[in-house]
């Protein structure tokens, strides 16, 4: 328990690159063997990766995004329909990606040839289903964050519709959100939505504002990876956000 | 001819290459090699872009460790490592500018506070890419002296990030 401690507490010079020897070796052997300590490794890399933000702003010439869009316009990507988009929006897995990787390989590497050729019509066939699941999924969501989508709340008779929130969480797929029924916010306030694990502090996924219904939705954030939830809170925050929560919860759900 | 991958690139390349670039300029001091490696990272970024699960925020922190690597890799004339494929987890949201400016903040505000032998620590293992045994031979420190540096400027930056 010690030792696992010690590696737990080496993870982060892990991610730093600032371990070497035989303390890098014997980290490495261990996390080959403990699913906790690469999980957590994953949440020091996030952690180091923000160091980033310390070097100071300087803005690219425009030149740079010319070149890059050039470059991409050079190499069309054919067969592979709106993958990059599709990936960013919907985290589907893109089978169209993989498939025209392996058609540039079976191009670069005439000796597995034969082979990547019946991997690639495998991956047709993936693709296949996987389009015809991804439309459907996207039809749902397309109704779902349309901005003209109408959403009616349905109560008892006589009784004023309350506020209240729908969470759809999906530990590696991500968190969709809605709001209903939200009083407007005086300037300088904004809700806030978070997720509370099984252990530790909330996380915040994000601010939102309420058109004129008192409507709000919050659509796929990014969050940590594979966080259990036990509940969800809206809590009213200064414009912005704050990093944990410190005004009222108007809207909390707990994971049943 | 626009379509929908090439929109996504720019909105990706708009939101994130001040940061990309500005990582790799601090590491390696020039604008030429600095541009390179932005364009080269998310020219990456385009080919691979099923890879990414936007729904565990993977894109952002494989941007952040994609350009350090490869600016590290530079500068130290290393062999560029061939993929960077890690997951990462950031612990905050980096896809608002506001949200990104806090955290600047935030990160900034950490490292402004540590002690300076521990940030020199901090910056040469981050910005040189030096293993702790380089950064004791670079400051002529004791070698357990830097690794309690080390951990104490990364233990001060986790109680900023996840207080």
């Amino acid at each position: 328990m010690n030792e696992h401690l010690q590696f737990e507490q080496d993870l982060d010079l892990y991610a730093l690159g600032a371990l070497d020897g035989d303390e890098k070796r014997d980290l490495e052997s261990h996390l080959r063997a403990c699913a906790e300590c690469a999980r957590k490794l994953e949440l020091a890399r996030g952690r180091v990766a923000l160091l980033a933000l310390n070097a100071p702003s300087v803005t690219p010439r425009p030149q740079v995004r010319e070149r890059l869009l050039r470059q991409i316009r050079a190499k069309p990507l054919s067969g592979r329909p709106r993958a990059l988009s599709a990936a960013w929006r919907w985290a589907t897995p893109a089978f169209a990606g993989l498939a025209l990787v392996l058609a540039i390989a079976v191009g670069m590497l005439n000796e597995q040839n034969r082979d990547l050729r019946r991997r690639l019509s495998d991956l047709e066939t993936a693709r296949a289903q996987q389009e015809a699941q991804t439309a459907r999924a996207r039809a749902v969501l397309d109704v779902l964050t349309a901005p003209e989508t109408i959403r009616v709340t349905l109560v008892a008779g006589a009784t004023r519709p309350v506020p209240q929130g729908k969470a759809f969480y999906h530990l590696r797929k991500g968190l969709l959100f809605y709001a209903a029924n939200l009083p407007a916010l005086p300037a300088g306030e904004t809700y806030q939505l978070w997720l509370v694990p099984v252990q530790g502090n909330p996380i915040s996924a994000g601010i939102f504002k309420t058109d004129a219904q008192g409507n709000g939705e919050i659509v796929l954030p990014s969050l940590p990876a594979g966080v259990m939830a036990k509940a969800f809170a809206v809590t009213v925050e200064p414009s912005g956000g704050v990093p944990q929560p410190t005004g009222p919860k108007v809207l909390i759900g707990a994971v049943s | 001819m626009v379509d929908g991958d090439e929109v996504a690139l720019a909105t990706l390349y708009d939101r994130y290459a001040g940061v990309v670039y500005s990582v790799a300029r601090r590491i390696l001091g020039d604008e030429s090699a600095a541009e390179e490696i932005l364009q080269d990272i998310f020219y990456q970024l385009w080919r691979r872009a099923a890879d990414f699960d936007s729904a565990r925020g993977t894109l952002p922190g494989w941007l952040l460790v994609a350009a350090r690597n490869r600016a590290i890799d530079r500068l130290r004339r290393r062999t560029v490592t061939e993929e960077i494929s890690e997951n990462v987890a950031l612990p905050l949201n980096l896809e608002r500018a506001t949200a990104r400016n806090e955290i600047m903040s935030k990160v900034k505000g950490a490292l402004n506070g540590l002690p300076a032998g521990q940030r020199q620590a901090l910056e040469l293992a981050y910005f040189q890419g030096l293993t702790h045994t380089e950064i004791a031979e670079r400051t002529g420190e004791p070698l357990g002296t830097i690794k309690t540096r080390l951990r104490a400027a990364l233990e001060s930056l986790r109680r900023v990030l996840n207080p």
